[in-house]
């Protein structure tokens, strides 16, 4: 209790003395997972719709790989990752592990499954023949998945908050293929593992209020614009 | 605009889901498009929409082959589910407009949109959300949004279904003049035989995704090719000295000529003005209308059939107090 207690406290003292060194690792984990969130949607809300709407041979399996990769420990996508990116793997020659570019990979692999999940659901709870009612209005490809977005919107961003809450709560990959160096890759996540390690339990504490902090900020402010449209 | 259906096929799988060798529907009228469910009509409706495309054949929208670029400049679709964007009224009608570039000014499209909406009686709810009308309301809406695109080609797609009784009688009352107003040539498929009646110039009968006969609407319904047709058309079948003899829907009149066929009498109810009579024709119960001022009832009704039963529709006041006019045609004897 005393251990909360004080993270509490110090979370406050670092928050509000601006300790250079949380800013830094709470920007470096905005701008990660925000990025693998982002390239995430760009893939997943199209293929999110292509599955919910497609007729096409290996549709089922396709969506079963989907709904397996959900709940795919991250640890498990890291440790994948890795394997392509280390020097003797097939993709060693781009000198890409242990970088943030790396963590973006990885956290693009454990988001993409969750946005295309939630995509999938959204666009399925349409009516059935909004896609064809579009069509026939006029509305060519892209601007009728412009209009189906809008329409599934409130499903669509509970996929971003669950692409992104799932990568900035993550530890496993980014470890495993960013390396926790200290001013490079280290995250949120990360540096809570290095200072529990340390023994320095106030700091963890305080570091992991910070991304609960975090994490609230960008689910209120996705959720009031959740919220707002449906009213 | 006609649509022209040539060698038209459509498979499901293995499953042959349509099978219409040739049908054109006529520019400028409306053709009811009747069957049972399933009998393959909205799938019809798709593949002159360009929303599938035929295993074989073509459908020709005045001349062009349908596809979803020809449709969108040629077709507008009422769905048979009134199916609207989270939006006003209002937003919906001109959404199409809007994409279609059919009102680039802002002001032009309103006032369609506003035209249409008054068309359909729903001027006072274009600013109301759409998805909260009630089902009479979004009909019309539905309605509205496709009429309003003025294409050469409309198709609607069981225009009356989910509506209760006085809002479905309402439309189907209305319906041929809004249809008219907007001049297009317009397919409407229904499984009500009233329903095709009312609204279509012509009639064309799907069962099991075979065209079975179409044509004009009086011809079309007094001569139904097959038993399966007849049966479907409501037709009262009776299986006579090995064919079997369609009679008409709604009642039969005893025309003049031999008789053929002999109707045993079990009842007469008098209800003043009319009269009818119940009774058998080989084993199957038949009721049969009798205007006063036609004479004494027989004991024993003689209807005439030779090579056709001379069977006529009676004029008369449906259950929903609506006059229904028919053509009065002789019922035909169908082949075994």
């Amino acid at each position: 209790m005393d251990a909360l207690w004080e993270g509490l406290k110090e979370a406050i003292r670092l928050i509000v003395t601006g300790d250079a060194a949380l800013r830094d690792i709470a920007w470096r984990t905005v701008v990660v997972s925000g990025t693998a969130t982002l390239f995430a949607m760009a893939v997943g809300v199209p293929a999110g719709y292509a599955l919910a709407r497609g007729r096409f041979r290996g549709r089922t399996v396709i969506l079963g790989i989907v709904n397996t990769g959900m709940g795919m420990p991250p640890v498990v996508i890291g440790l994948v990752v890795w394997l392509m990116l280390v020097r003797s793997g097939p993709f060693g020659g781009f000198e890409l592990v242990y970088t943030k570019r790396a963590m973006v990979i990885a956290q693009f692999l454990i988001a993409v499954p969750l946005v295309v999940g939630f995509t999938a659901a959204a666009i399925q709870s349409l009516p059935r023949d909004l896609p064809d009612l579009l069509a026939i209005l006029g509305a060519g490809p892209v601007r009728r998945l412009w209009l189906l977005a809008k329409e599934a919107q409130l499903g669509i961003l509970a996929a971003v908050m669950a692409g992104f809450g799932g990568v900035v709560s993550e530890v496993g990959a980014s470890m495993t293929v960013g390396g926790n160096l200290q001013g490079e890759t280290r995250v949120l996540t990360t540096a809570i593992v290095t200072e529990t390690s340390r023994g320095e339990n106030e700091k963890a504490m305080a570091l992991g209020i910070v991304l609960l902090a975090m994490a609230f900020a960008v689910n209120i402010a996705l959720t009031s614009v959740q919220q707002r449209r449906r009213g | 605009m006609d649509v022209r259906i040539e060698g038209l096929r459509f498979h499901r799988g293995r499953r042959i889901v349509l099978d219409v060798p040739s049908l054109v529907l006529a520019d400028g009228r409306t053709t009811a498009l009747v069957g049972p469910n399933g009998a393959g009509k909205s799938t019809l409706l798709r593949l002159i929409a360009g929303l599938e495309r035929p295993t074989a054949g073509r459908v020709l929208l005045g001349g062009v082959s349908a596809s979803p670029r020809a449709a969108r400049e040629r077709v507008s679709y009422a769905f048979q589910e009134a199916i609207f964007l989270s939006d006003s009224v209002r937003a919906n009608i001109e959404l199409g407009l809007r994409l279609r570039g059919a009102g680039r000014a802002e002001r032009r499209r309103r006032r369609r949109a506003e035209e249409a909406a008054a068309v359909f009686g729903i001027e006072a709810l274009l600013d109301r959300p759409a998805r909260r009308l009630s089902g009479g309301e979004a009909q019309r809406a539905n309605l509205a949004r496709a009429l309003s695109l003025r294409a050469p080609i409309t198709l609607l797609d069981e225009p009356l279904s989910g509506l209760d009784g006085p809002a479905r009688r309402q439309l189907l009352h209305a319906l041929p003049a809004m249809l008219r107003q907007f001049a297009t040539t317009t397919v409407v498929v229904t499984h009500d035989r009233d329903e095709a009646l009312r609204l279509a110039d012509d009639i064309a009968v799907l069962i099991d995704g075979r065209l079975r006969v179409a044509g004009p609407r009086a011809t079309t319904f007094g001569s139904p090719p097959d038993a399966e047709t007849a049966a479907f058309m409501g037709y009262t079948l009776l299986p006579v000295e090995g064919a079997t003899c369609a009679i008409a829907p709604r009642g039969l009149r005893i025309g003049p000529g031999d008789h053929e066929f002999a109707m045993a009498v079990d009842e007469v109810l008098d209800f003043g003005v009319r009269r009818e009579v119940w009774g058998r024709i080989a084993g199957v119960v038949v009721s049969v209308g009798l205007s006063a001022g036609e004479g004494p009832l027989p004991a024993e009704i003689q209807v005439s059939a030779t090579s056709r039963a001379t069977v006529f529709f009676r004029h008369e006041r449906t259950p929903d107090d609506e006059t229904f006019t028919n053509p009065g045609v002789d019922s035909p004897v169908l082949p075994a």
